[in-house]
């Protein structure tokens, strides 16, 4: 035990440097993707046919792909192109896309469950279909959808653990690379455990705050 | 209470001419004409499935057409000519022309997101571009005049059906529509709550509003009415003064049809 705090004392800057990233890509991934999954599930709503085709094929791509098939296309795949990402930019890049194939699949049902009367009231008085969108309807979808969105965080989180395997120094990978020094295996994944556990309980608490505070009355 | 045929201006707000709906191969809707003129309160009664929802849905914009004209006010609304072709308008201009009529629909669809206040707030923000104090005195006054002052921050879930229906009416009137329609605004109520929902519609016609309802309750269609039309099978089939409509009914469907409500 002692060795283990030793260990991790002095192995604190790369533990921190890793868990920093990890936060920021998971962070980054969550934000573009909902954002990209709110305009693919409208589109999955609203579009017109060849748009809603288009978000229909995206979506069942991506969420038909193992999201580690995804890290290593986003890595390798531009670079066919001669366009070269950095790891972090296409470890980014692949969780945004499936983040928002899932985001919009959510967006679609919870806008499909508001009653038409919403939409028609909101048009009665005077809203356009932008106006009805951004007032009415995507307040209440959001609302709805706040759960299954806060489930769809912690899968982030964890998901980018897989950006080890491109060579994002995150969190995993810098764990891995203690144990490649000091072969404290069993201790650092158990230690890493517990640091994936909190990030992801700390997400569960500030979006059951959240559900509390945006809560229809 | 109020009589028809006083002062007629020469051009009525709102008028229907040889309106024809269709939902895929069936007419609903087979050339209705009707003419609604300022301040005035007209009540569309018939038997279930005559089209009495769907004409004012097509007032409204809410749905399509496929013949004849509605003007607002001289205005012809939902569709442009082009070269001799009938166009549907724009979203933007669907939109603008949605806020000069306001509709109040039976299960009330208030904004379950939104306070009172907020409902009522909405379009006076969104729509007229009003700043956030101003149309929270508004919401305030209207709230007031349907009696809910006490209730402005209050959610939609938090208020009995009867209060709900009384805030989407002062949602619909705050916007200072031309004219206001009414679709069986008490059908979903308790009995008990008829009352004062019906109460508040008429203190609006006293008060000069223009009102087109459809209505099953031929007692208060009778009190508040200056016009009466009965649709049957997507056409006015009798139009009158209240009085001439429940008093001497001409059209057998009419005298079948007022036979069949009780409360006349
Ligand atoms: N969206 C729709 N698609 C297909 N048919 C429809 C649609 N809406 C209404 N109809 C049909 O149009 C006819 C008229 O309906 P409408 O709702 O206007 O009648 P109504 O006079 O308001 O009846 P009620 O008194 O029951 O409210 C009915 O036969 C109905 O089935
Ligand atoms: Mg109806």
């Amino acid at each position: 035990m002692d060795d283990l705090i030793t260990e991790a004392w002095d192995a604190r800057d790369v533990i921190l440097g890793g868990l920093l990233q990890t936060l920021s890509i998971s962070a980054l991934a969550i934000v573009l993707g909902t954002l990209l999954g709110v305009l693919v599930g409208v589109a999955l709503v609203y579009g017109a046919w060849p748009l809603r085709l288009a978000a229909r094929a995206y979506a069942d791509v991506m969420r038909g792909t193992p999201v580690l098939v995804l890290v290593l296309a986003a890595f390798y795949m531009p670079a066919v192109l001669g366009l070269h990402l950095q790891p972090f930019a296409a470890g980014v890049l692949a969780l945004t896309l499936f983040c928002g194939a899932h985001i919009g699949e959510l967006i679609r049902g919870a806008l499909g469950s508001i009653p038409r009367g919403q939409t028609e009231a909101a048009k009665a008085v005077g809203l356009t279909f932008f106006g009805v969108l951004a007032h009415v309807l995507l307040p209440q979808a959001l609302r709805s959808l706040l759960p299954p969105w806060i489930n769809t965080c912690v899968e982030m989180v964890k998901a980018s653990t897989l950006l080890s395997v491109i060579g994002v120094g995150e969190l995993l990978l810098r764990t891995q690379e203690i144990i490649g020094r000091n072969f404290m295996t069993l201790q650092f994944y158990l230690l890493v455990g517990a640091l994936y556990l909190v990030v992801n309980f700390a997400i569960e608490q500030a979006g059951k705050a959240l559900e509390r505070r945006v809560a229809f009355r | 209470m109020p009589s028809a045929e006083t002062s007629a201006p020469a051009r009525p707000l709102l008028a229907i001419r040889g309106l024809r709906k269709s939902f895929g191969a069936t007419e609903i809707l087979k050339g209705v004409d009707l003419d609604v003129r300022q301040g005035e309160v007209v009540s569309i009664i018939g038997s279930s499935g005559s089209g009495k929802t769907t004409l004012l849905r097509c007032v409204n914009l809410l749905e399509e057409f496929q013949g004849g004209e509605v003007l607002l006010d001289g205005e012809p609304v939902g569709y442009r000519e082009q070269a001799g072709r009938r166009l549907r308008l724009k979203d933007r201009d669907l939109a603008r022309q949605r806020a000069q009529t306001g509709m109040v629909f039976q299960s009330f669809n208030l904004f379950p997101h939104l306070s009172a206040a907020g409902n009522v707030m909405l379009g006076l923000r969104k729509v007229k571009g009003m700043g956030k104090a101003e149309a929270r005195a508004v919401a305030e006054r209207w709230l007031a005049r349907v009696g809910l002052a006490e209730r402005a921050d209050h959610a939609p879930s938090q208020l009995s059906g009867g209060q709900q229906q009384r805030v989407a009416i002062a949602r619909a009137l705050a916007m200072e529509p031309k004219l206001v329609l009414l679709d069986e605004i008490t059908s979903a109520l308790d009995p008990e709550l008829v009352g004062e929902v019906l109460a508040t519609v008429k203190a609006l016609a006293g008060e000069g509003a223009t009102l087109l309802l459809v209505t099953h309750e031929m007692r208060f269609a009778r009190d508040v009415s200056n016009t009466v039309v009965f649709m049957e099978k997507g056409l006015v089939a009798e139009r009158g003064p209240p009085g001439d409509l429940f008093g001497n009914p001409r059209h057998p469907r009419l005298i079948e049809f007022l036979r069949g409500t009780r409360d006349h």
